[in-house]
């Protein structure tokens, strides 16, 4: 800490954080390394550049100039070594011849003593006093008065008459124009917009009638096409129904003509057949025939079987008796 | 930027190539009130050919899908309205087509908001006008059908009504099948008059095929209206009408019940009917049509045996339209068919 001798307040310099700074009394010297001490790893790269021993300072014909290369000869070294080396014998070789005060003799010590005519307290503690100093709160300003400058000067007066200024009529007319002119401008637009449009509606509309006309001349004509076909097609259906039932009658005709002929002998040659296949009989002959004569027969075959039987006993047994045929058989 | 200051529901329009881009960009970042602002005035430029051009080919349309479901209606009003404007050029009509949003546009048909809807008829109307368009629409016949039934304004009505004109003119078989005769039957007594136009026109677009022939001769209702009908005040109504009555006697069924209705007098007042300002062009342009459209159906009265001997009894009156005074090639040619058809002999 280095002061200067004459005052209390003065500027400290701090080689710890190597600033600059005011410091009026010690303990605000002390809160101030206080602070330092916590923050000091921080700040211990910022550097007053006064202060830099790589900052060179005065001219620089004569000045050691810091090698470029960052790694220097081992000769280098060894040399500034050396120059180190001499340097401190030197100056303790100097040392030794400065004369000293000799030392004290026995029982006696050296002290320090003030031999000015008025004796002075020396003391580290440097008395310091706390002054402080306090402006008066601010009034409100007061309103500036209204700086009216004296009057100078002459008084002119001067008036515009009408017309000298501009003239309406005239500086109108452009204006007129324009606005005029573009008002017109878009109406005009407008109105052949609409012309058009009218026009195109028309002349649409004429096409429409006449192509409505057409379409019914043509749907008229189809329909007359239609009809006139379809009439013909009727006729000719017609006569195509005329002619099938003519022929038809006539084959009618002919069948009946034909079956006439057909079935005029039928009945006869029918009896005929019929009677040849036997469906015409008297019954009492049937009767007879189908009843009477198979039992007739029979009748008739057991006589004669009885007859012949006895005829062979007889034969057999010649002279059997007479007796036998002495039954009533009429035939004998 | 003037845009900010002038008007307070438009957003601020860049210059030249950006504006459309950026007002898109602006749809996709900003919060509701912001996004009206910037609708509008896409609204604004998207009548200018070179702005749609633009607008359609920037591949934008996307967004709009985001914007169909935002919660605030007047958003989705808005942007069925710019919509309606990118279709009212063709390009616009198929990309519209081309990018699918048609479905999320169907499904804001039962929107609660009133002007949502609107608009949404509105470019379901011009869509309809392209073939593609109706073709893609055809499967919405039924859904709008449906519609018809329910909507009460009129305006609704008339854009639904034609529609179902186009769709059905490219094929009536869905509105057939939707119960459409009848439906139209009804509003053909309908007290306004564009109303009872569209509902004609409607109708004959559905008569065109031989199955909507038929149903109309059977609804009890349908035919004696359509000749009342003729008397109307209107030209177009009696024209449109008159194309009903013309195609609905093609069928032999049709003659027999018109004829029984007893429509050959009224046919033939309407042609020889005189206007005193017969010289306007217009009247006699939409005269012709109603002109032509009776010739027709008499020319197919004429072919039924009560209906020629009632017309050969009138045959003066029709060769005198024929006389080379009427100007129009159409109409000449027609009376000939109609005197060539009355004049015929089997």
């Amino acid at each position: 800490m280095q002061t200067s001798d004459h005052n209390c307040i003065s500027n400290v310099a701090c080689f710890s954080c190597q600033t600059l700074e005011q410091h009026g009394s010690l303990e605000s010297y002390c809160m101030h390394l206080n602070e330092l001490s916590s923050s000091c790893r921080t700040k211990r790269h910022y550097g007053n550049i006064m202060y830099d021993r790589r900052v060179v300072r005065g001219n620089t014909y004569a000045k050691h100039i810091i090698p470029t290369t960052a790694q220097p000869d081992p000769a280098e070294i060894r040399r500034q070594q050396a120059n180190r080396r001499r340097a401190i014998a030197r100056k303790q070789a100097r040392e030794q011849f400065r004369p000293n005060t000799p030392e004290a003799l026995e029982g006696r010590k050296h002290t320090d003593v003030q031999t000015e005519l008025y004796l002075e307290e020396l003391s580290n503690i440097i008395a310091t006093t706390d002054i402080e100093c306090q402006t008066d709160p601010f009034l409100d300003r007061p309103a500036t008065p209204l700086f009216i400058p004296a009057k100078s000067g002459k008084d002119v007066e001067t008036q515009i008459e009408e017309g000298e200024l501009f003239d309406f009529d005239v500086e109108v007319q452009p204006v007129l124009e324009v606005l005029v002119g573009k008002t017109i401008e878009q109406s005009l637009l407008e109105v052949m917009e609409e012309e058009e449009l009218a026009c195109l509606k028309a002349q649409q509309r004429a096409f429409e009638e006449l192509r409505n006309n057409e379409l019914a001349e043509v749907q008229r004509l189809q329909e007359m096409e239609r009809r006139h076909n379809e009439e013909k097609e009727r006729r000719i259906a017609q006569q195509r129904e005329v002619l099938r039932k003519e022929k038809e009658i006539a084959e009618k005709i002919a069948a009946r003509a034909y079956t006439q002929q057909y079935l005029a002998g039928l009945l006869p040659a029918v009896f005929t057949s019929l009677r040849s296949h036997g469906y015409f009989y008297n019954p009492v002959e049937k009767d007879i025939e189908t009843n009477f004569f198979p039992w007739l027969m029979d009748e008739v075959n057991n006589r004669v079987e009885r007859r012949c039987t006895a005829r062979e006993i007889l034969d057999s047994k010649r002279h059997c008796y007479f007796i036998l045929f002495v039954d009533d058989n009429p035939f004998f | 930027m003037a845009g900010a200051l002038t008007d307070p529901t438009r957003a601020p329009v860049a210059f030249g190539r950006r504006a459309v881009p950026q007002l898109f960009g602006e749809l996709q970042r900003a919060g509701a009130a912001a996004r009206l602002r910037a609708l509008t005035s896409l609204c604004d430029l998207v009548h200018e050919p070179e702005r749609l051009y633009q607008a359609v080919t920037g591949g934008f349309l996307k967004q709009l899908k985001v914007l169909f479901r935002d919660e605030d209606p007047s958003v989705r009003a808005k942007t069925c309205e710019l919509l309606h404007l990118l279709t009212s050029h063709s390009i616009g009509r198929q990309a519209v087509l081309a990018s699918s949003l048609l479905p999320p546009l169907c499904q804001l048909l039962d929107d609660s908001s009133f002007s949502c809807r609107r608009n949404v008829h509105r470019v379901l109307n011009r869509l309809a006008l392209l073939p593609a368009g109706a073709e893609a629409l055809l499967s919405l016949v039924p859904k709008l059908m449906l519609k018809l039934t329910k909507e009460e304004d009129e305006e609704v009505q008339l854009l639904l009504l034609s529609t179902l004109t186009h769709c059905s003119r490219l094929d009536a078989l869905p509105g057939l099948a939707s119960d459409g005769v009848s439906l139209l039957g009804r509003k053909l007594s309908h007290r306004s008059s564009n109303i009872r136009r569209e509902a004609a026109a409607a109708m004959m677009a559905l008569s065109v095929p031989m199955d909507g022939k038929r149903q109309v001769c059977e609804d009890a209702e349908v035919l004696p209206v359509l000749i009342g009908l003729l008397r109307d005040k209107d030209v177009e109504v009696q024209a449109n009408a008159a194309g009903v009555i013309m195609s609905t006697v093609i069928i032999t069924t049709g003659k027999q019940r018109c004829l029984d209705l007893d429509v050959l007098p009224v046919l033939l007042g309407l042609l020889s009917e005189k206007h005193g300002d017969d010289d306007k062009e217009e009247m006699k342009k939409r005269r012709k049509a109603l002109i032509m459209y009776v010739l027709r159906a008499l020319t197919s009265l004429a072919e039924a045996p009560n209906g020629r001997r009632l017309l050969l009894e009138q045959l003066p009156l029709v060769e005198k339209k024929a006389e080379a005074a009427e100007e129009d090639q159409d109409i000449r040619r027609a009376t000939q068919t109609a005197i060539q058809v009355i004049t015929w002999t089997p």
